[in-house]
């Protein structure tokens, strides 16, 4: 979890936007989100970075959200 | 958005009176008061009635050439963003975000899917649309009831682009762009053609400490062309132009003379397709009320955008097109590099009348019926703009000078 931490901090220093949709998508899967508003969150910032960089995943990070009942 | 109507009620220094004088026939007009070039409550009064009310030139398409360009902009202090969306129309919308009002955009650059505000990370398609609302039910709740995605969208400016030019209409209730400048469109229908930006060596700036409407009213004459530009004297007489005025539309000026730049080997730069004969030698170069500066020839045009900086500072924003996308190099800059001394040798004019515009006997100046008419015409329209949003409540159409 802390190798996670360093590396999202790094991509975001980067201004990665595709790692960052790697790490908080591996954030959601990790022990972080132990609960349905945890994992949401990571999912939502997952969902926003591939938003902002015209991402393929955004459609199926949507559909997740929306199944979750977090997203329109 | 309702045009601003009380402005002019808390000027002292321009009354009625003082208007009235400017809306007279040419023969005995006076020109616009000083207060219209040094008073800041006037400046503001001039910002709704004027540059607010109208179609003002903002920026140019071709600074936002591909979709998903974004280009921001301060334009009388109001933060833009010039957007070309995913679809290819270039838009103008508030360069904020409607949650906190945060600045969306700092710098030109490419969105390649949302954008992104950096404050609490709302996202916006390039229509505008709003398309994400992260944590804003509470944290992995991106929804809430009172928050409607479709009443949220980026706030847009009315715009229309013409040769090029963004025009905005920032009061929202100016006559269509097409509607109020069909005399222009119709008058230079043949010029109705693609035009291909000459690229980064074909556009400049020139920062003038001058009001805008001085830089108009310089541009608009050719009473002063022997005097100012004696290069040109050599070949384009005074008496090789001629007046033009459309009462509250445009005014300028036109040349019977043009002589098309030649490189060594006496080659030209390629003609608009289709002109008609009146072309061949003949030139205009008038003004679209309010602020943006065209040029037209066979083989290039231009457009300058004025963007008042403040009252006492204007930016001069030109750009050059022709006919075609591949141009001779040599010829495209040597075609630049004239302009821009022409261009400059005007700057001392604007920067003293200017400076003259403190002297406080100065009754607004007087104007050569038989050349001054473009500059009358177009200090008339600024009168009635004022004059309308001061005293009235509906708009009217301008009436003739």
């Amino acid at each position: 979890m802390r190798d996670l931490h360093a590396q999202l901090l790094a991509a975001h220093r980067a201004k990665d936007l595709g790692r960052l949709v790697n790490l908080y998508q591996a954030a959601a899967r990790g022990p972080g989100a132990a609960t349905l508003d945890e994992r949401a969150f990571f999912l939502t910032h997952a969902y926003v970075h591939a938003l902002e960089a015209g991402d393929e995943r955004v459609a199926a990070l949507h559909a997740e959200l929306k199944r979750l009942g977090r997203e329109e | 958005m309702p045009v601003h109507s009380s402005a002019l009620d808390n000027l002292s220094t321009l009354d009625a009176a003082t208007l009235r004088a400017v809306l007279q026939p040419v023969e005995t007009a006076r020109g616009l008061p000083n207060a219209c070039y040094i008073d800041p409550a006037c400046f503001e009064a001039e910002k709704h009635a004027v540059l607010h009310a109208n179609w003002a030139g903002l920026a140019v398409a071709s600074e936002v050439p591909e979709p998903g360009d974004a280009l921001p902009l301060t334009f009388l202090g109001m933060p833009l963003l010039l957007l070309r969306d995913r679809h290819g129309q270039p838009r103008v919308f508030y360069n904020i975000c409607r949650h906190r009002g945060m600045i969306l955009v700092e710098s030109a650059r490419k969105i390649e899917g949302a954008i992104r505000c950096p404050y609490h990370s709302w996202c916006y398609s390039t229509e505008g649309t709003l398309v994400a609302t992260p944590h804003v039910g509470g944290p992995g709740h991106n929804t809430h009831t009172a928050i409607k995605r479709s009443a949220l969208g980026l706030a847009e400016v009315r715009s229309h682009i013409w040769r090029d030019v963004v025009f905005i209409n920032v009061s929202g209730d100016a006559a269509p762009f097409e509607v109020m400048h069909s005399d222009l469109m119709q008058r230079w229908g043949e010029h109705e053609q693609p035009l291909f930006h000459g690229g980064a060596d074909s556009r400049f700036r020139l920062n003038v400490n001058g009001n805008w409407k001085l830089a108009v009213e310089n541009y608009c004459e050719s009473y002063h062309l022997p005097w100012v530009h004696p290069g040109l004297n050599s070949y384009s007489r005074l008496e090789d132009h001629y007046n033009v005025v459309c009462a509250g539309k445009y005014a300028g000026q036109g040349t019977r003379v043009y002589r098309q730049l030649r490189d060594a080997a006496g080659q030209t730069l390629p003609d608009f397709p289709g002109l008609s004969q009146k072309w061949d030698k003949g030139a205009e170069y008038l003004v679209l009320y309010p602020n943006v500066l065209f040029g037209v020839h066979r083989d290039f045009a231009y457009a300058i955008i004025l963007e008042p900086k403040s009252m006492e500072q204007t930016l001069e924003h030109v750009h050059i097109y022709y006919a075609s996308a591949q141009i001779d190099e040599d010829l495209r800059a040597r075609n630049t590099q004239m302009w821009r001394e022409i261009f400059e040798e005007d700057i001392f004019v604007v920067e003293g009348m200017q400076r003259g515009r403190h002297a406080p006997g100065f009754d607004g100046g007087r104007f050569s019926p038989a050349m001054d008419g473009p500059t009358h015409g177009f200090h008339h329209w600024v009168a009635r703009q004022l004059q309308l949003s001061g005293g009235e409540a509906q708009r009217r159409p301008t009436a003739q000078p």
